[in-house]
């Protein structure tokens, strides 16, 4: 099953078993219903839907005086820039609201843009640039086994959240992935565990570390694989234990923001290991950054391979 | 203070007064005559409550007793106090940051609110929320905001939640002439008419944002066109009469319920308490400025609280009903019954 059916899956059976849950946005039973992630939607009889109008502003502030009210509610949204015009109610409204742990849910689930064609606005595709703003819990999900933890544990739960989805990965293929560990909060995934290196993935970059994961395997290296998925003070545990053992990281981070996920962790991280190998790959932005172009990561695999097989060797009696 | 609740217990007892039905034919009538003489007597009270409550914070403005901003509402005691009577228990008020008369209103207690504005633990929101979001869950005031507009969509969502829950009751949310240029305001009475939400939209129109006159900022904008044009029932309340603007509010309530539909309301008034700048480097020298935020400094507390001799003033409107030295008595005892309060 692709990427976008699979959340399209989950969401389903998730708000047909709610009860007065309201679910709004532009499009949401309409048209391509954004691009098929609410389609064929159904609710209880206590529930509604609504395809509202062009007022995203307005919609954000509705989820949050719903909540004040205890209905839960999610809010789709077509484009993850389109939530810049709600921007107010994420900081000013949240935080009255938050204050007396609310008892209702309200999730605003959107598409990232991190495909690269729509230009202008592909410059924003760090779901934690909004996480942060106030200090907001955020999930990025970007595989199967994150999508049915993600969307089981909070799609709808007391409180609010914004849950984002990468068009990139709209028809890519799912596999099954094991999962080592995932922590309560489910923003931080291990998928792997292997002693030649570890693998970090930040913000949508998910399915860059599994191919580097596989390559190395390709070559008998073993890596641990683990991806952030929030940009919510994590802690870093799990992974600076792994880091101890394998003493080689690699860490990916596509987002075109100055305010990466991965420099928070890097900071403790290489405060607290000493490493042998370190590759950061994050996005080198060009001159043509703010064009329509595809803003796919381009990683040489092959010279990451060889950077770690060499420091590798260097271990070897 | 023991003067609202009777008010309260009257209004109960009035409940088979006929407010008039007649919605079009109401506006010309003295909504004075409505009432028996010992309940409209507690109105002028309350509204002298008001004022005077408000005239005690701005003497602590002055005397530097508060680290907060605060916005006082002087010569909007009228709708205030209309709003409060004409609400239900399960209705629920959304207020933006001009919300004092509001809360004294609702809470019947200047200490409380006093006490938050001095961040005391004691105070209406344990010192949580300050002057400009002040709320009162348990007095019906379920969200106040401080951002101009943002109030308006959160009040649309309670009153969506209140339709998918099938509760009783109406929400109100009072909004300024400046949030009013916000687009918030066109989306929302886009939304409410489009779900046909019953609710109050409330614009306290003082003609003012910050420093500046509608006049000196924009084009006028005809709000009774704009409502008409989304099938929005639109009224103008005028005249800070607070016998009229209760019993008109109460319609408005009622057709707005009755028919699931929004209705916008825009109260013109004037906040009391202006001056003019003399200090050199503003220019023009003298100029008039509207209050805004802060201390009035013209305005001092007196046993007679009256602002301004003109229907800008609600109390001024009072003088209409009453004799001035009854008046006056009645300030006398509210005062004494404030001071005592905040001892």
């Amino acid at each position: 099953m692709k990427y976008l059916e699979h959340i399209n899956q989950l969401i389903k059976i998730k708000v047909s078993e709610a009860d007065n849950l309201v679910i709004f946005g532009q499009n949401v039973s309409a048209g391509s219903c954004l691009s098929g992630l609410t389609r064929n939607l159904k609710v209880k009889e206590n529930s509604m839907i609504i395809n509202t109008p062009n007022c995203e502003n307005t919609l954000c502030g509705i989820g949050f005086g719903l909540m004040l009210n205890k209905v839960s509610s999610i809010f789709f949204m077509k484009q993850q820039d389109f939530l810049l015009l709600g921007i107010d109610h994420l900081v000013n409204t949240y935080n009255f609201i938050r204050r007396e742990n609310p008892s209702a849910s309200f999730t605003i689930m959107f598409i990232v843009v991190d495909q690269g064609y729509q230009g202008l606005q592909s410059s924003l595709n760090n779901l934690g640039d909004f996480c942060s703003i106030a200090r907001i819990p955020g999930f990025a999900i970007t595989n199967k086994v994150d999508a049915d933890e993600i969307i089981g544990a909070h799609l709808i739960s007391p409180g609010f959240r914004m849950i984002g989805i990468s068009q990139r990965l709209f028809n890519e293929e799912l596999s099954d992935l094991p999962l080592i560990h995932c922590n309560e909060d489910k923003t931080l995934f291990q998928y792997f565990e292997g002693k030649d290196a570890t693998i970090v993935c930040f913000n949508l970059s998910f399915s860059y570390g599994l191919e580097l994961h596989q390559q190395l395997k390709d070559k008998n290296l073993n890596a641990s694989l683990f991806s952030v998925n929030a940009v919510t003070p994590i802690k870093w545990e799990e992974i600076i234990r792994d880091v101890k053992q394998t003493k080689k990281i690699v860490v990916i981070d596509d987002s075109k923001s100055m305010n990466l996920s991965c420099d928070n962790f890097l900071a403790h991280t290489l405060d607290e290991c000493e490493l042998k190998s370190k590759i950061i790959i994050k996005r080198e932005l060009l001159e043509d950054w703010l064009w329509p172009n595809s803003d796919k990561l381009n990683l040489d695999y092959a010279e990451i391979i060889n950077k770690l097989k060499q420091t590798t060797h260097q271990n070897e009696p | 203070m023991i003067i609202i609740p009777h008010l309260k217990n009257l209004k109960r007892d009035m409940g088979g007064y006929n407010l008039g039905t007649n919605m079009d034919s109401h506006i010309n009538t003295p909504a004075f005559s409505l009432f028996n003489v010992e309940y409209n007597l507690l109105i002028a009270e309350e509204l002298l409550r008001l004022r005077l409550s408000q005239m005690i914070i701005n003497e602590k403005i002055k005397n530097k007793e508060f680290k907060i901003p605060i916005h006082l509402a002087l010569g909007h005691e009228a709708i205030a106090f209309s709003v409060e009577a004409s609400m239900e228990p399960a209705d629920q008020l959304v207020l933006p940051h001009r919300n004092l008369h509001y809360n004294l209103a609702r809470e019947k207690s200047l200490k409380p609110i006093v006490e938050e504005f001095l961040l005391k633990e004691t105070g209406l929101a344990k010192s949580q929320l300050g002057s400009m979001n002040l709320a009162n869950k348990e007095k019906g005031i379920v969200y106040t905001s401080s951002i101009l507009g943002n109030n308006l969509s959160v009040a649309t969502g309670l009153a969506l939640g209140k339709k998918v829950r099938k509760e009783n009751g109406i929400v109100l949310v009072v909004l300024g002439d400046g949030a009013m240029e916000e687009g918030s305001l066109y989306e929302n009475l886009v939304f409410l008419r489009s779900n046909q939400l019953p609710s109050l939209v409330i614009i306290e129109n003082n003609q003012w944002s910050l420093a500046t006159k509608i006049e000196e900022r924009r084009c006028g904008i005809d709000l009774k066109k704009f409502a008409d044009s989304l099938g929005i029932k639109f009224e103008k309340l005028v005249g800070n009469d607070p016998y009229q603007y209760f019993s008109r509010l109460k319609e408005l309530k009622e057709y707005s319920m009755s028919n699931n539909l929004p209705v916008c309301i825009e109260v013109e008034l004037a906040t009391l308490g202006y001056w003019h700048v003399n200090t050199e480097g503003y220019a023009p020298p003298g100029r008039f400025i509207n209050y805004h935020a802060g201390a009035a400094p013209t305005v001092n507390l007196l046993e007679w609280p009256l602002i301004e001799e003109s229907t800008d003033d609600p109390l001024f409107v009072l003088k209409k009903y009453f004799d001035e030295n009854q008046l006056r008595k009645i300030s006398a005892k509210v005062l004494l019954s404030l001071q005592e309060e905040l001892l």
